[in-house]
Parts: structure tokens; C-alpha cells; sequence
């Protein structure tokens, strides 16, 4: 299994130091942690306004080698996060790689909820220049929930005197108020939002209401015993969150060249865009256990080869629920949620329940269900013979064209047709047509590893 | 490109509904003519390079629910018609060879079917002119018709091409490059800009994104914007106003919510071959002949796949980039009318569907002939289809959003369409077996939504007159799939466009 690679985004006054006890509970993970301009060792290039350092972060995906890659992203940090992630879903050149988001106790691209008073009181710490130390503690302090063990709360009190007076004074003066939100619709790629169950002004709450919205698919979870300094206070949940969301996502990693290919100029961003929101895990979808177990064994007949049907299965439910459709349907079925629901009874009606089967009796069912020879009383719950050799047709082009259309299927076929034209002012198209003629762009197939 | 501003509450010379192949070329006719002109289309307008090279996520077709039943029921969707500005020809597979003479008069000479009230040499002026005007690339010397020039040289064949010329030559059937409407090389089109040259992305039936295919948004739709006439996309029509004469005072159309009406001195109708009934249906108009929906047609489109010892790659290049027409009259296949022949490359949604739903297939082989994609290709025909009575489009009980009854299909092939599909799948097989494929067998197919409101010579057997006229509403008009009285082997559009400009010639001429 491929591990994506983790790019870490520390909070204001951090560095990429905050991550080192989250990092030495991942060590099967390639984690790269980044000092934002201002900040830990890059202290001395001042300040970065949030879109050059947004810009930055989606060239260091592009600049990576690994072939997959999630942002973790803690409280100033998660807004570039966020806003690099927008930009990969809506299919930006070379972001492709991007499978998924961690916010940590994150700012939201809208305006960050900040107490006034507060926010003076930090602005004024470098109104002479560097912080100085009582500050420093003062500040870190306030945002554990307990004090942190000596090593752990120097280490970020030297971080937060270090920092860069500007680059402290423009995120809390500009870069926190900024509104971005305008330009983001909703993202589609998972996230996993962390709260410290003691943080203040971006715990829980804040984070439902500001960040939560603004994903397709979130998931919350709250870390017990932290304020804001999750990395510090908590790294064992931590690490533990991020590894389960990283290995959920394992099913999303391309083929290094495939995925290369994808993320090139020789895609257009709406074709990339399309074929990044299919590698995305399916949606949830309302079927019951016993009817996915019926579309799963569907699926494995259709398509015996596999790696996941249960995967592939949940995409098809998906499909099917959201009622889309293909523009028609056989005129003797009812729409096609209902033909499923019914389609699905009549075959474990009539079969005594087809999950259970042997797969050799389950294909000789089949084999009597396209010939028309199997099927119930049209009474409304079921469907007769003639309508089941239907619905048969119907389940194969559904589970078949979901099973094509995916990315990993493509590469895997070695297909490489999406690959024809970006967003220049010439389309490259292919030069050569003939048979066994490749040129050097060109994917074989392959696997992923 | 929407053109000038008309309000609604001036009547306007004309209402079009539909900005594909039977509307735009007669939208532009008419504006160049100085008459005011108002485009309707459902769909959005689209810049050529917004398209989609990937099979579900492109957005020109019509997606709206149709019912389809009978024998051998028809597909729709991605299949047929399309939506936006420029209608199926966003989508269209720019195959184009000319209506065959013979075809136009196949009750004449068969027995069978219908003619057409159109001579030939009328319908040859204008495709010549459509085809000046768009630009189509095909070979220097076209086998069957001596006398036939084209623009642009052919396009690259691709691996099946090749493969189907080395087959058909192998048993001594002639073949050559397609005709394809698209232009190999740069093309200043008036009044739009650019087209370039086609670079082989094999994506046609996505939407063309460098503007080499023909499409009615890059060629007929910026000249008649050019010349006053006004596109309104997503615009639905849902009703007309009359006068007291029976005529239609406005079109009446929804944009979301929010109902509009157009006052207009005439309607033309040219929303393709289901919807154009569909409305008059779901209005209950001009349907005095009992014949609007009867006779609905789709060409027998069967298909022939093999496996092929070599990277095949079928997705680059034109995919249709080899024709014959050899089979325009077999003689010995029981049928009137016949079929042209053309090698085939497609994407592999496309491939996976006609495997699961035309060829029957699932299990080991389905997959393991997925996974060879690149090692596949096929061929396919375009074959006649008789008009049949109980081949018809009628409505269903369900509605769509507009509160209009869904269209129903029913279409099953008759001894004449059996006779071709089983001809075609012999001489197929023995072409693609010559070709040296493997493993080789048939995907059972139909395309194109033809017939439905019939043009004829009188008011009892037909829905318009020669000039498309409607025999019973005296200012509507209909140009497109819908008024063909018989379905030619010839794919549709090139004949669509020809008929557009005509009709709009008739309308000038008649005018007071």
C-alpha cells in the first residue's frame, strides 16, 4: 500500500517543530513540515499575505515526488489548507496528487472569530519589535489546556519570539480577517476537522459552523484534553486521527505516471476536476445491509475480477440514489431507484437470498435472468421475468460504466484519452494514430504498487 | 454571442426553438435576410474549450428522462440529443456523407418506405453549400460519386481505420477516408474566428474543443448574431398564444422560475426529433393528421468488435476516419434501402455500455475485454429504417419539471431492419476477420431520432408540407430529424442543415 505523504501547516507563531511528536507516532508516514514565511526557519523572509502562501503551498505539491499527498493544516495553516484544497477540487494544474485535508483546530478562509481585545493585546506584544518572553509564555499558555510538560513549552515559546514581527502583525491585522469564502464552493475531498475539546474561539462549535460547511464530505472529531496546541498537547490522538483518515484514503492513490499524467497541462481543469471528484471515496447512500450485500455479489458477478466490489458497489448505490439517471429508462420498468428496490427483491425472493449463494449458483441464476426465466408476480413490490431481464441489462451498464469511468480503472487499462488537450491556447491531441504507435507522454498500464 | 436585444414585447419576424442542425442554419438564413430573429435554446452556451474530454462528466446531452420500449428499444441520453447552444451538434460525430438519390426515392423504386417530397438536385445544392460554408476534410477522389470535392484533405486515420481498409481489401470491398465534417487544417470561419486544425484527440462526442468539428455555435449561430438575429439560452418553451386566426402571437417560455412571451409573426420548431413532437403533443396542436410521433426511425447501428494482436489505441484519431459505401444496395440482403459501413473508435464508457447492454455480456469476458481496451477495435453501419406505423412516439403519464408529459418511444425492428442487421453482420465479421481480429462478435445498436412529424404532399398523411410547413398552424414551421419521411442511410445532420437553409429560402420566397 502506498502511504500518501503528509505536508504539515503549523499555527501562527509555530514552525514545522510543533509536528515532531505527532511525526514520531507516524513513522510509516513520509511527513515533510513547512516553515511558512515568517516563521521557525524561515523567519527572516517577513511576511507572506495568505495567497502567496497559498500559492507556495500548492508549488510544494506540485514540486513533491510522492505520488499522493494530505495537508494537515493547524489553525493559520488550515486556511491555505483549505484554499489549496478548493483549488485542487476545481482541478488545478498539477494539484491532483491532493487526496484529502486534516484541519487542526484550523482558521477558517472566512474571518477568523477573534476576541478584539485579545487580538490587541497580541498585536501589541510586537509593537517595539520581537516578542519578548513573558508574552511568549503568556500566549502559549493561554492556548493549552494544561501547562505543557518544560521541553514541549520552550520549545514553543522560542518559536512564537522568533517569529517575524510582520509577518505576526499581517495575519492577525489582515491575513485572519481575510474573506475567501466567496471563492469556494463546496470542496469536493474529504476532510477531517480536529477540535481540542478546550479551545475557545476555533473549538468545536467554531469549527461546525465555519469549516464543516464548506467540504462535501467532513468528518469532526474532538480531541479530549486540548485547547489550540493539538500537535503539543495531544500528539498520540492526533497521529491517531490522521493515520485513520490516511488509510482510508489508500484506495484513492493513483499510479505514479497516471497520476503525473492527470495532474499535467495536458488535462483541462474541468476534465481533471471530474475525474478527481470519482476518486474520491463513495457517498454514503441509504440501502439497506441486505440489499449492498445483493448489489456487492451483483457487482462481483458482473465484474469478477476486483479489487474492492464493496467500493464499487457503493459508488453504483450512489449513483442509483441520487436519481441522475441516463437520460432514459425501458419504458415496462418503474424509475430506476424503484426498479433496484424491486429488481433486488424479486432476486432474493425468488433465489432464497442470492448473497449467500455459492458465486457458481449465483452466475446460473444469472444466466436464467437474462433469458427472461426468472422473476416474480408484477405486484408492485417485485418485478416479472420479461421486466427482470431488464433491470438485468440496467445493472450491468450501471455497475460496468462506474467500474470504467474510474481513474485507477483507466490507468489500469492503460488509457490515457482525458490526456488530449489543457486549458492553452492549442489542444495537443495526439500526433500519431496508427497501431503500435506510442509516443513518449503516453501511459502504459499499470497498477498501483 | 447572444446578439441584439429584442423585447419580448416586440414582434419579432420569427422564433426559433432550437439552436442545433435544423435551427441555426435557418436562424442565420433569416437574420441575413434583415428579418428579426429570436433564437430559443433549453440548454447553456458553451466556449468550445469548456468541453470535457471524459464520458460522464460531459455536459451537451439531453439528460431530461425519456421512456423507451418495443422490441428492440432505443437509447437515449448520450446516444442522441443534445443540449446547449448549438444542440446535438455539440455532440455529433461529424460523420457526413451525402444523402444517397436512390434513398430520397425509395417507395419509387422498392415499394417500400417513403419519398421525399425534396428533389435530390435541391437537396445537393444545398449540402454543397452547407459543406462550403462549414468546411468538411475527405478524400480527393470519393469512390462513389466521381464528381464529389472536399475542402479539406482527410484527416489521420486511426488503428481501426487501417484495420477496416486492410480487411475490406482483403474481400475486394473499396473503401476510403470519410468524409468528416471538420477541418484539418486552420480555418478563419466568418464572423466566429479560429477553428483549428483537428490534432486527432478522438473526443468528438464530448464537445470539440478546438473548433475543428462543425458545431453550430462556431459556425451558423456567430453569423446569425452577426446579423441581428439574438440566442437566448436556457430558455424552455412551454406554450403559444394564438390570434384569432389560429396563429401563434407568442412564445411562451420559462427561464427558471420565472415565464416569458415572446411575440413573434412565426414560430419554427426545430428541437430535434423527440422533442418537436413531444411539444406539439403536450400542447395538442397541429396534429389534425393524427401523424405527429408515427413513424419514428433509428438506424440500425449494429456494431462489430474484435481484439487485434497490436496497440490499438482506438481513442486517438477521428474516430470514424473510414467509410464505405458499398453496401448502399446489397443486393442479395432481402431488404430496400441499405447501409454505409464506417470503422469505429471509442471511448471506453462508450465500449463498456455497448458490451453490458448490446452484446449481453457480464462476468470474465465482459472484464478481461475491458481490460484489452487498447487492443480493440470495431466497425459499425448506418442502415435504413423504414417508417412503420406502430413505430411511434407517444406520451407518458409521468411529467417532467414543466409539468410535461415525458416522451415514450416504442421501436422495434421490422423485416426489413432484421434483414440489414443480419446482412451487415456477416459482411462486418468478414471484414474484421480478414483484418485479422479475434475473438470477434456483435453489439446490437440503434441511433438517431428520425421521423415523428413527417413532411409530405397533403394534410391527411403528413404534419408539414415540402417547405416544412405545418398544414394546420399557418405561421409554425418545423426543420429538423422529425419531417423526414424516410430515414436514409446517410447520418442525419448534413441533411438537416441542407433542409434548414432550404426552408428558410421557401419562407422568404412566400412571404408577402
Amino acid at each position: 500500500m502506498i502511504r500518501p505523504t503528509l505536508l504539515m501547516l503549523h499555527a501562527l507563531g509555530a514552525s514545522g517543530d510543533e509536528w515532531r511528536q505527532v511525526r514520531e507516532r507516524l513513522p510509516d508516514y513520509d511527513c515533510v513540515a513547512l516553515d511558512l514565511p515568517g516563521f521557525g526557519a524561515a523567519a527572516g523572509q517577513g511576511h507572506a499575505d495568505v495567497v502567496t502562501m497559498a500559492d507556495q503551498l500548492a508549488d510544494a505539491i506540485r514540486a513533491s515526488g510522492a505520488p499522493a499527498c494530505i495537508l494537515v493544516g493547524h489553525s493559520m495553516g488550515g486556511k491555505m489548507a483549505t484554499l489549496v484544497a478548493a483549488r485542487a477540487a476545481a482541478g488545478e494544474y498539477g494539484l491532483s496528487r491532493l487526496l484529502g485535508v486534516v484541519l487542526v483546530a484550523a482558521s477558517p478562509p472566512s474571518p477568523e472569530p477573534m476576541d478584539e481585545a485579545r487580538r490587541a493585546q497580541m498585536l501589541g506584544w510586537c509593537a517595539d519589535g520581537a516578542i519578548d518572553r513573558d508574552a511568549a509564555e503568556t500566549f502559549v499558555d493561554a492556548n493549552t489546556a494544561a501547562r505543557l510538560p518544560d521541553p514541549l513549552r520552550e520549545a514553543a515559546i522560542a518559536d512564537v519570539r522568533r517569529s517575524a514581527p510582520e509577518a505576526w502583525i499581517a495575519w492577525l491585522e489582515r491575513g485572519s480577517r481575510e474573506d475567501w469564502n466567496a471563492d469556494i464552493g463546496p470542496i469536493a475531498m474529504p476532510a477531517l476537522i480536529v477540535a481540542g475539546s478546550d479551545d475557545g474561539d476555533l473549538g468545536e462549535a467554531a469549527q461546525r459552523r465555519l469549516n464543516q460547511p464548506l467540504y462535501e464530505e467532513a468528518e469532526v472529531a474532538v480531541v479530549a484534553d486540548a485547547a489550540h496546541l493539538i500537535p503539543y498537547e495531544q500528539p498520540d490522538a492526533l497521529a491517531a486521527l490522521i493515520d485513520g483518515f490516511a488509510t482510508g484514503l489508500a484506495a484513492s492513490v493513483l499510479p505514479r505516471a497516471f497520476a503525473d499524467l492527470l495532474g499535467s497541462a495536458r488535462v483541462s481543469r474541468r476534465t481533471r476536476a471530474a475525474m478527481l471528484a470519482r476518486l474520491r471515496p463513495p457517498r454514503p447512500s441509504d440501502w439497506s445491509a441486505a440489499q449492498h450485500a445483493t448489489i456487492v455479489a451483483l457487482t462481483g458477478q458482473i465484474l469478477p475480477d476486483l479489487a474492492d466490489a464493496d467500493d464499487l458497489a457503493r459508488r453504483v448505490e450512489a449513483s442509483i440514489g441520487d436519481g441522475g439517471g441516463d437520460g432514459w429508462r425501458f419504458d415496462s420498468l418503474p424509475p430506476d431507484r424503484i426498479a433496484w428496490v424491486r429488481g433486488l427483491a424479486t432476486l432474493d425472493t425468488v433465489t432464497g437470498g442470492f448473497a449467500a449463494l455459492d458465486r457458481s449458483v449465483q452466475a446460473d441464476w444469472l444466466d436464467r435472468l437474462a433469458a427472461g426465466e426468472v422473476g416474480c408476480d408484477d405486484d408492485g413490490r417485485h418485478l416479472s421475468p420479461a421486466q427482470m431481464a431488464l433491470w438485468f441489462e440496467d445493472v450491468r451498464a450501471e455497475v460496468v460504466r462506474s467500474w470504467v469511468a474510474l481513474p485507477a480503472t483507466m490507468a489500469a487499462i492503460g488509457y490515457d484519452g482525458f490526456a488530449v488537450g489543457g486549458d492553452g491556447p492549442r489542444k495537443q491531441g495526439y500526433v500519431r494514430t496508427q497501431a503500435d504507435t506510442v509516443e513518449a507522454w503516453q501511459v502504459q498500464s499499470e497498477a498501483v504498487a | 454571442m447572444t446578439g441584439t436585444h429584442h423585447d419580448c414585447r416586440d414582434t419579432v419576424d420569427a422564433v426559433v426553438i432550437g439552436t442545433g442542425a435544423g435551427g441555426a442554419p435557418l436562424a442565420a438564413r433569416l437574420a441575413a435576410a434583415g428579418l428579426s430573429v429570436v433564437a430559443l435554446e433549453a440548454g447553456r452556451a458553451f466556449r468550445p474549450d469548456e468541453h470535457v474530454a471524459d464520458e460522464l462528466a460531459a455536459d451537451i446531452y439531453w439528460m431530461e428522462e425519456r421512456l423507451s420500449g418495443g422490441a428492440t428499444p432505443t437509447a437515449f441520453g448520450s446516444n442522441n440529443s443534445g443540449m446547449g447552444v448549438g444542440g446535438s451538434m455539440l455532440h455529433w460525430g461529424a460523420f457526413c456523407p451525402r444523402p444517397d438519390p436512390r434513398d430520397l426515392q425509395l417507395k419509387t423504386l422498392t415499394g417500400e418506405g417513403a419519398d421525399w417530397p425534396v428533389p435530390h438536385d435541391d437537396l445537393i445544392r444545398y449540402i454543397e453549400e452547407v459543406e462550403g460554408f462549414t468546411g468538411v476534410s475527405g478524400p480527393a477522389h470519393y469512390p462513389w460519386d466521381a464528381t464529389r470535392r472536399y475542402a479539406y484533405p482527410p484527416v489521420a486515420r486511426n488503428a481501426a481505420a487501417e484495420a477496416m481498409a486492410r480487411g475490406c481489401a482483403a474481400i475486394g470491398m473499396t473503401a476510403t477516408d470519410a468524409p468528416a465534417a471538420l477541418v484539418s487544417r486552420d480555418r478563419e470561419q466568418p464572423h466566429f474566428g479560429q477553428r483549428q486544425a483537428c490534432v486527432n484527440c478522438g473526443t468528438c462526442h464530448q464537445g470539440c474543443r478546438n473548433a475543428a468539428k462543425t458545431s453550430m455555435d462556431t459556425t451558423y449561430l456567430p453569423y446569425a448574431v452577426a446579423h441581428g438575429a439574438e440566442i437566448r439560452p436556457g430558455c424552455r418553451v412551454v406554450d403559444f398564444d394564438y390570434d384569432d386566426r389560429g396563429r401563434i402571437s407568442a412564445v411562451v417560455y420559462a427561464t427558471g422560475e420565472q415565464q416569458h412571451r415572446q411575440r413573434c409573426n412565426a414560430v419554427f420548431l426545430c428541437a430535434g426529433g423527440v422533442e418537436t413532437p413531444r411539444l406539439l403533443l403536450n400542447l395538442g396542436i397541429a396534429n389534425a393528421s393524427g401523424q405527429v410521433g408515427r413513424n419514428f426511425m433509428a438506424h440500425v447501428a449494429t456494431q462489430v468488435w474484435g481484439r487485434f494482436d497490436a496497440d490499438m489505441r482506438m481513442n486517438r484519431g477521428y474516430p470514424s476516419s473510414l467509410i464505405s459505401e458499398d453496401m448502399m444496395r446489397p443486393g442479395d440482403a432481402g431488404c430496400a434501402g441499405g447501409y454505409l459501413i464506417q470503422s469505429l473508435g471509442v471511448l471506453p464508457v462508450n465500449l463498456a455500455t455497448g458490451l453490458a447492454r448490446g452484446a449481453g455480456m457480464w462476468g470474465e469476458r465482459l472484464q478481461t475485454t475491458l481490460r484489452g481496451y487498447n487492443r480493440m477495435a470495431g466497425i459499425g453501419i448506418n442502415g435504413e429504417c423504414l417508417p412503420h406505423a406502430d413505430n411511434r412516439l407517444d406520451l407518458a403519464d409521468e411529467t417532467d419539471a414543466f409539468g410535461h408529459r415525458k416522451a415514450r418511444v416504442r421501436f422495434s425492428y421490422h423485416a426489413n431492419e432484421q434483414a440489414i442487421d443480419r446482412h451487415a453482420r456477416r459482411v462486418m465479421t468478414d471484414i474484421w476477420q480478414a483484418a485479422g481480429a479475434q475473438d470477434v462478435f456483435a453489439v446490437d445498436r440503434s441511433a438517431h431520432t428520425i421521423g415523428t412529424c413527417r413532411m409530405g404532399e397533403d394534410a391527411e398523411s403528413a404534419v408539414v408540407d415540402a417547405d416544412g410547413r405545418s398544414f394546420e398552424v399557418p405561421n409554425l414551421l418545423i426543420c429538423d430529424n422529425s419531417i423526414f419521411p424516410s430515414a436514409l442511410a446517410a447520418n442525419p445532420a448534413l441533411t438537416i442543415m441542407a433542409l434548414s437553409l432550404r426552408t428558410a429560402d421557401r419562407f422568404l420566397t412566400s412571404r408577402p
